[in-house]
């Protein structure tokens, strides 16, 4: 076996520095100069991280459930990747200072004016809503816990148990994450346009995380075999992640299409005023991209087995998701809360700070434990892979 | 067309794979491979390009636009019946039928151009080397080759259970 651990290099971490300084700065310019658009960015970047991460340990579990020996090589990243969930939830607790800005359930005096939100008051108020906070991060950081350290255990032992715990709690938390992580993103997004509610948006969110989960593991192992790591990466290991591109496209375009059509049809009031501003007005260049990055180009492009698995297709689709999700996710926060189509120093320097903080969490986090699991009862499986 | 064929029988398909293996490296023209199972390495070794996954995307196309046209035809031209306040021509429910009508055509025309190509239809009777083709044994079918001494002493190195010579339908 080759050379197995990872130390972050001085190199990454000063720019994962610049970024965070970059970001430090457009955020404090932001709150000088419009705090709600900030508070906004803040939400925007924390949930794009919180999406990634939890689509990652999603996409974990979903290896043990399914009994996927191909991936275990691999399982370190998606495990990496979930570092961001104890900073995510102190961003998200952090928001609580600028709740009145984001939701126009939360400002106050609004129950007087508006008869729905009045009705969903005893589900929308800022009490509950931080409650409800706690309770999802307690659940998913004490899972991802748990997680962690069997798989970690089984480094040191080659006892099956490590490995069947993980199975266990793969399905413990793929069911407690789907569920919650569903609610929360209704909870966090949907509910800024508070009279719209849709019933696919949560069961969306939380499917296409994984789909952008696997477009960033795909995005750090090419990049950690650019350093030497990850020798056994070959075609098959290649062509199986290019399928989990290419399918979760056809999964996103689905649902979107879902959620779209339903409403267009429906012809409700309260629900077309969702898509009204999107369609018709100034965002409509915005809404008809994020089909065309998110569905349509992986799809055409990956539609061709041979062209899907090629390495540059594979990093170029990988990085157009990463601006899908931002995009998806600017399309359904800011219209609700802020309702200007603006894009400035604050976006882009905000999600620059965001993506330093990322980076520095998850290459620390992989550099805490080997690369490689040693004793995977599937290792083996997964280093002789092929199709 | 009855034309003789050197037809090699395995009993193991890690025999058949050298074989393959030796004999596209002496650039023998293998016709056919059978066997009651299969794995990835025989496929990958045995692939001959088909051009049916470009037929599908054809038809696919062909079908998106033929069902477009139709859409258009019957909710704008032909039948302009306005329902639910929507334009005449709108393009979101187009897509559901479109998308639906895609895939029953592509399915449909490309299993009935993969029949038509292999020449299959029910009925046919069906062209058997030898009973235990059905059975546990893999058959390495050789084409027309210049050198059939040579290719039967190949086949019998790669470890063949034995070597037949028969007319096949070509």
């Amino acid at each position: 076996m080759m050379e197995n651990t990872y130390t972050i290099s001085n190199k990454l971490k000063a720019l994962a520095g610049v970024l965070i300084l970059i970001g430090a700065v457009a955020i404090v310019h932001g709150f000088m100069s419009d705090p709600a658009r900030t508070w906004n960015n803040i939400l925007l970047n924390n949930m794009y991280y919180i999406s990634i991460s939890m689509g990652a340990l999603l996409f974990f579990s979903l290896q043990y459930i399914t009994n996927s020996g191909w991936s275990a090589l691999f399982q370190r990243i998606p495990l990496a990747l979930g570092a961001w969930l104890p900073v995510g939830a102190l961003f998200m607790l952090l928001l609580y200072f600028g709740l009145p800005d984001i939701y126009k359930w939360a400002q106050p005096g609004i129950t007087e004016t508006d008869k729905l939100i009045a009705h969903k008051q005893p589900f929308l108020n800022v009490p509950f809503y931080m409650i409800r906070i706690v309770l999802y991060f307690a659940m998913w950081l004490g899972l991802f816990v748990v997680l962690r350290r069997y798989a970690l255990r089984e480094d040191s032992t080659t006892d099956l148990t490590p490995f069947s715990k993980l199975r266990y709690y793969s399905k413990v938390f793929i069911f407690v994450a789907a569920f919650f992580f569903s609610l929360a993103a209704m909870d966090w997004i949907m509910t800024i346009d508070a009279h719209w509610y849709s019933t696919l948006f949560g069961f969306r969110a939380a499917v296409t995380s994984i789909y952008y989960a696997v477009a960033v593991i795909i995005l750090i192992i090419f990049w950690l075999r650019r350093l030497g790591f990850f020798g056994e990466f070959n075609d098959a290991h290649r062509h199986d992640f290019a399928r989990y591109l290419f399918r979760f496209s056809i999964v996103w375009g689905y649902l979107w299409f879902m959620q779209f059509l339903i409403i267009w049809y429906a012809n409700i009031p309260e629900l077309t005023a969702y898509y009204y501003p999107r369609f018709i007005g100034e965002w409509r260049v915005l809404f008809y991209s994020e089909p065309l990055i998110n569905f349509a180009i992986p799809f055409i492009v990956m539609m061709s087995d041979d062209v899907g698995k090629n390495k540059i297709v594979m990093k170029t689709i990988s990085i157009l998701l990463i601006f899908g999700l931002w995009i998806s996710l600017f399309l359904q926060i800011m219209p609700g809360s802020t309702g200007l189509l603006r894009f400035g120093f604050i976006e882009a320097g905000s999600w620059l700070g965001f993506t330093g903080l990322f980076l520095l969490l998850v290459f620390s986090a992989l550099g805490k434990a080997p690369l490689t699991p040693k004793n995977h009862p599937q290792l083996h499986e997964s280093i002789h892979h092929h199709i | 067309m009855n034309t003789k064929h050197i037809i090699g029988v395995f009993d193991n398909e890690d025999n058949l794979l050298k074989a393959i293996k030796h004999l596209k490296q002496k650039r023998a023209n293998i016709k056919d491979v059978y066997g009651p199972a299969t794995n990835h390495d025989l496929i990958k070794a045995f692939t001959r390009e088909s051009l049916l996954p470009y037929l599908s995307v054809l038809i696919a196309i062909g079908t998106i636009i033929g069902a477009f046209g139709f859409l258009y035809y019957t909710s704008v031209i032909d039948y302009p019946l306005r329902y639910g306040g929507k334009p005449l021509f709108s393009f979101p429910p187009m897509v559901v039928i479109i998308f639906l009508l895609t895939i029953l055509v592509t399915g449909g025309l490309t299993v009935m151009a993969f029949l038509g190509r292999n020449q299959l239809f029910p009925g046919k009777e069906p062209v058997m080397i030898d009973p235990r083709a059905s059975d546990d044994r893999f058959y390495l079918v050789m084409d027309q080759n210049f050198n059939p001494e040579e290719i039967k002493k190949w086949i019998a190195d790669s470890g063949a259970e034995e070597i037949i010579e028969k007319e096949i339908d070509a």
